[in-house]
């Protein structure tokens, strides 16, 4: 094959996306169907190139800036799983944007994404990687701005936040680069013993777990999930944000620096990620809109993933990387079904839903596996991630697991409030929605949604052929598998330990009779968790998250405005002294010479005549 | 040919004084096209043959071209086709634009040939025959203020010729010839004569009213001020250039003996124009004056750069002469650079006072967007003197700043750019009183000037745009436009 074939994978997509960005007006009809062939084309381009190796090197940019690509297992994985979801994406938003007048904006930049995510995964020269990499922040910026009327604040906030943490990597990637003596990426292997070296890590983890939505990066996105046309949600935050921030800390940890679990980043990753699990699905927990809650699950999710990794040992990094993959499918696959019940009732306000299940039963069918997976139900796709995860962190400390394994309880809980609020129950009473008129939504949105729940089932009755064919690929190489338990070790099947499952089912147990209840106090599926909302002590701190007082990117806004404010009367003070002097000084002298000038021929006469006295003395003198 | 510089505007000038009187109508035209002609002709000089004249071969008149005198002929072809432009648009009449024609074609032949001879008082008597057309162009419109003006201009000329007369005579005594390669011997034979330094400290005092130096300077304001429009172009663009500055940076280099106390000298008087001009410009009302005062300020600029080159010249240390001669290639290309940017904005306020009525910039404003044309050259003009890249004179103020500091003149070279920041501030004032900002109800009805000024805005535009953008190219070409010896 030709390594040159690799430029296709950027280039069809972007050239594609181009084109979709010109057709306005009423060639946006043709937009969509163009995007489904290009998103087709790429998948197939992506399936031709998995399982193959491949190097391209181009002169590029000069100063010995290469334009190196790489190809191997790990990043045609990736290349395919997003090729996939855009081609899904694609299909779902046909119906979904038809009809909207930015639709051939939205196909444009999805296409873009797709060209800039393949680049940033094959890239193989950090400044390469970098330049895709912030062409993505770029389409992500117009994605959001482009949806209801306002969303370019989001927009703003989502650029801001995820520029600072880009500002970092950057930092983090120089760093590397001048530790490592080379920019190609495959080149470069750093031990994380000295300091340097483990601040170039540092930074590289905030810019990929940034990309990945965790927190503390995260408060763009529930804002996004009501901003944004919906299948941008599970485009980018959900799955392909996901797979590429994952996919970098996964090849950070494991080709560019020897993460050990001596190395005290492991548990600082370890605890970002618990933090981020609990967190985040604490939130999701309280939401009252469809589109909000699973915004903050795709925060609470990549929590598991960087757990995962950041333990350092093979079961857990397998884990996250599995678990990267399954929460791509089933969180792309909830948003759809959000985005089914918005194209059916025109809202996703829990408030005024409620008994859909009878009326869009297909939807509710594959709402109920994509849930069950999320919540980590055995035989789904999450059920043997999480597992996985759970073995790894108690192989380091077991305060790890029991917060993964609360923030399962937590996740069940709210999926169990979430399906019984829109999806059971009765509709909802005084709601603008007229149910009788809500139908299931049409085939090609349904056929995305079913083949993601069937993905979840698949890939959980047979998790031997996600784990062996992509995940363990990607694995092997790495400095664990070579080090300690070699490409032998089995990661595939039912978990090893019978007391972990055992301690799974438990709290799925736990989360339903939690709900039964909750749900039986308050009357509603929705108000399942309210015990929990207004406990006493939780009451008040999820009123100050709710005015947005624990929101990262407001307090920095804050901040930034008194910094500002102290700057500004700094700056007017040096102001009013320099520019009250030196004008000052330029009009006096400006107005006596000026004055000087009378019009009288005879003192001009003088003042050459003096002039050339003084020159002639000079020289003279001299 | 070089004759032809020479004698060309004097035959057409006898040309169209000669009967029949309809003849007169082609005058202005025939002035252009031979001001056209001296552009492209200098441009190929070097392609020509030597071809002794009439002027060399039989009244012994030596000739001489020089890299420096290149570049005036082409801006003196350039800046006096844009004058007559100007004058076409705003004089009107038959009979005053075939006077003014005349004028222009004489003052051409005076400027062509104080460019062009190698004596000293050749040089002289040509000064002398553009200063008398000066005079009668500023007080073409015969009204009291320009009278006035032309009246200052002919007292301070007076004194400027008594200086630079006796300092010949002086010269004439020692050298017992004005031929410049004599002088040269004798001088540098003699330069610790307190009389010859007496006189070379006259003469080049002589040259320093004639452009304008401070504090010999004070009859430009009113001069330039006061003159018409197009006399305005060509005496900022190259009429005081050409008789005070270009007799100065010739002497320099192929006269005047290599001397530190006189480069200190030329250099206080650098400096000190560069800041009373600039100091007196920032509080200007009127348009034309603010623009007189900053040809004063640039012109320091010029001869600072030229007392760098004296006071270094003579130095033992290679590294220093090499700094001299960058500020004397620095000082010949802003002189030129100085001759477009400034007749463009004299072409811009001619414009001005057409359309509008007045040069007075407390009675203007917001027209940028009634006379675009006028409004964006104006403001590239503004850019390029106070040399803000690309354009030509961020390049020629550069070289100038660059050889002060490799001079080890860094007092000099930091007042030079903080003059070019107040350079900047006038002019930028000037810009937001006339064209920026929202018109006045009286100014409503301006249009863009005639098709005269736009045309030549446009082209001395392009020519500061292009010079600029071009520099790295022009000084491969430089051993055409600037001295071979000067190596940027």
């Amino acid at each position: 094959m030709s390594p040159n074939l690799l430029l296709l994978a950027i280039l069809v997509p972007a050239a594609a996306g181009v084109l979709a960005l010109l057709m306005r007006g009423r060639a946006g009809a043709v937009s969509g169907p163009w995007a489904l062939l290009a998103t087709a084309a790429n998948l197939g381009l992506g399936i031709f190139l998995f399982d193959k190796q491949a190097d391209l090197n181009l002169p590029w940019a000069g100063f010995g800036l290469q334009f190196v690509l790489r190809l191997y297992q790990f990043s045609g994985f990736i290349v395919l799983a997003t090729a996939c979801f855009g081609l899904l994406v694609a299909l779902y938003s046909i119906r979904f944007m038809a009809g909207r007048a930015n639709r051939n904006q939205f196909y444009g930049w999805m296409l873009l994404s797709l060209a800039m995510v393949n680049g940033a995964v094959l890239a193989n020269h950090l400044v390469v990687l970098l330049f895709f990499w912030e062409g993505l922040l770029g389409t992500l910026f117009a994605m959001i701005a482009i949806g209801r009327p306002g969303a370019w604040r989001t927009a703003t906030k989502a650029f801001i936040i995820i520029g600072i943490s880009d500002v970092c990597m950057m930092l983090g990637m120089a760093l590397a680069g001048w530790q490592a003596h080379t920019l190609i990426i495959s080149d470069i292997h750093l031990p994380l013993t000295t300091s340097v070296c483990t601040a170039a890590f540092v930074l590289l983890m905030i810019g990929a777990i940034s990309k990945g939505g965790s927190m503390p990066f995260h408060s763009w996105i529930p804002d996004a999930a009501v901003d944004a046309p919906l299948p941008f949600m599970a485009f980018l935050p959900a799955s392909l944000e996901k797979l590429l921030g994952i996919y970098w800390l996964a090849r950070i940890s494991l080709d560019l620096f020897e993460l050990t679990p001596d190395a005290w980043v492991s548990p600082l990753m370890m605890i970002v990620g618990a933090a981020t699990i609990l967190l985040a699905v604490s939130m999701a927990l309280v939401q009252k809109d469809y589109k909000r809650l699973l915004a903050y699950h795709a925060i609470s999710q990549v929590g598991y993933m960087v757990l995962g990794i950041g333990t350092a040992v093979p079961l857990g990094i397998v884990g996250g990387l599995f678990h990267m993959l399954n929460n791509a499918i089933y969180k792309s696959g909830l948003f759809l079904t959000g985005g089914a019940v918005e194209h059916a009732t025109g809202t996703t306000d829990l408030k005024q839903l409620g008994g859909l299940g009878r009326r869009m039963p297909v939807t509710f069918a594959c709402f109920f596996i994509l849930a069950a997976s999320i919540s980590g139900v055995p035989w789904t796709n999450g059920f043997f991630s999480k597992e996985l995860i759970y073995d790894g962190a108690l192989a380091r400390h077991w305060i790890f697991y029991a917060a993964a394994l609360l923030g399962s309880v937590l996740t069940a809980a709210s999926f169990l409030k979430l399906g019984h609020a829109a999806y059971l129950g009765k509709p909802a009473e005084n709601s603008d929605v007229k149910f009788d008129q809500v139908r299931e939504a049409p085939p090609s949105m349904l056929l995305p949604i079913v083949i993601l729940a069937a993905a979840c089932l698949v890939f959980g009755l047979g998790n031997a052929l996600p784990i062996d064919h992509l995940i363990a690929p990607a694995f092997a190489g790495t400095h664990f598998a070579a080090a300690e338990h070699g490409a032998a070790e089995h990661f595939a099947g039912w978990p090893e330990s019978s007391m972990l499952v055992l301690m799974t089912c438990l709290a799925l147990a736990a989360a339903i009779i939690n709900h039964l209840l909750g749900a039986k106090r308050a009357g509603s599926g929705l108000g399942a968790v309210d015990h929990i909302h207004h406990a006493p002590g939780l009451a008040q701190i999820y009123d100050a998250a709710g005015k947005r007082y624990f929101d990262p990117y407001d307090i920095g806004m804050a901040l930034a405005k008194v910094a500002s404010r102290i700057l500004w009367l700094i700056d007017r003070l040096i102001d009013g002294v320099v520019a009250g002097l030196t004008s000052g000084t330029a009009r006096g002298a400006g107005y006596a010479v000026s004055a000087a000038h009378t019009g009288s021929y005879a003192l001009y006469v003088v003042w050459s005549i003096l002039g050339a006295a003084a020159v002639a003395a000079y020289m003279l003198m001299h | 040919m070089l004759d032809l510089f020479i004698l060309a505007p004097l035959a057409c000038l006898i040309l169209i004084n000669l009967p029949p009187v309809g003849s007169r109508r082609l005058a202005l035209p025939l002035a252009m096209v031979l001001a056209g002609v001296q552009a492209i002709a200098v441009l190929c000089l070097p392609y020509m043959p030597r071809l002794d004249g009439p002027l060399t071969s039989f009244f012994n008149f030596g000739l001489q071209i020089t890299p420096l005198g290149r570049m005036l002929l082409l801006a003196v072809g350039l800046v006096a086709f844009v004058s007559l432009l100007v004058g076409q648009a705003s004089l009107g009449q038959d009979r005053r634009l075939w006077q003014f024609a005349s004028m222009m074609l004489l003052a051409i032949t005076g400027m062509n040939g104080a460019v062009l001879v190698s004596d000293l008082f050749s040089l002289y008597v040509f000064m002398e025959v553009l200063a008398v057309c000066s005079f009668i162009l500023i007080a073409f419109n015969r009204d009291p203020l320009a009278l006035e003006g032309a009246f200052k201009y002919v007292i301070l000329s007076a004194v400027a010729s008594v200086l630079m007369l006796g300092s010949l005579s002086l010269m004439l005594l020692v050298a017992g010839s004005t031929g410049f390669a004599a002088l040269k011997a004798a001088l540098a034979a003699g330069s610790a004569s307190p009389l010859l330094k007496l006189a070379m400290a006259g003469f080049v005092c002589g040259l320093f009213i004639k452009g304008g130096l401070a504090p010999f300077h004070a009859w430009l304001p009113g001069a330039y001020s006061s003159a018409p429009a197009a006399v305005s172009v060509l005496l900022a663009g190259v009429g005081t250039k050409v008789s005070g500055l270009y007799a100065l940076l010739r002497l320099a280099m192929d006269v005047l003996p290599p001397s530190a106390a006189l480069g200190q000298a030329v250099m206080v008087v650098g400096a000190f124009s560069m800041v009373v001009g600039a100091v007196a410009a920032l509080v200007q009302k009127d348009i034309k004056r603010l623009l007189a005062y900053s040809s004063i300020s640039q012109m320091g600029y010029v001869v600072l750069a030229a007392g760098c080159f004296l006071a270094d010249a003579g130095s033992a240390d290679w590294r220093l002469v090499a700094a001299g001669e960058l500020a004397m290639a620095g000082a010949i290309f802003h002189l030129f650079n100085h001759s477009v940017f400034k007749s463009l904005l004299f072409v811009n306020s001619a414009a001005v006072e057409r359309q509008a009525g007045t040069t007075d910039m407390q009675l203007l404003g917001g027209l940028g967007s009634r006379m675009p044309v006028t409004g964006a050259t104006s403001v590239i003009a503004a850019l390029s003197t106070a040399g803000v890249p690309p354009l030509a004179g961020f390049w020629s103020k550069l070289v100038i700043i660059l050889a002060l500091w490799q001079s080890g003149m860094q007092a000099y070279a930091l007042l030079a750019v903080a003059v070019s920041v107040a350079t900047l501030g006038y002019l930028l004032l000037m810009q937001r009183r006339v064209f920026f900002g929202r018109t006045a109800p009286n100014l409503q009805g301006v249009r863009e000037g005639s098709e005269g000024y736009v045309v030549a805005e446009l082209i001395l535009a392009t020519v500061t745009v292009l010079v600029g953008l071009a520099f790295p190219l022009l000084m491969h070409l430089g051993s055409f436009l600037l001295p071979a010896n000067l190596n940027l």
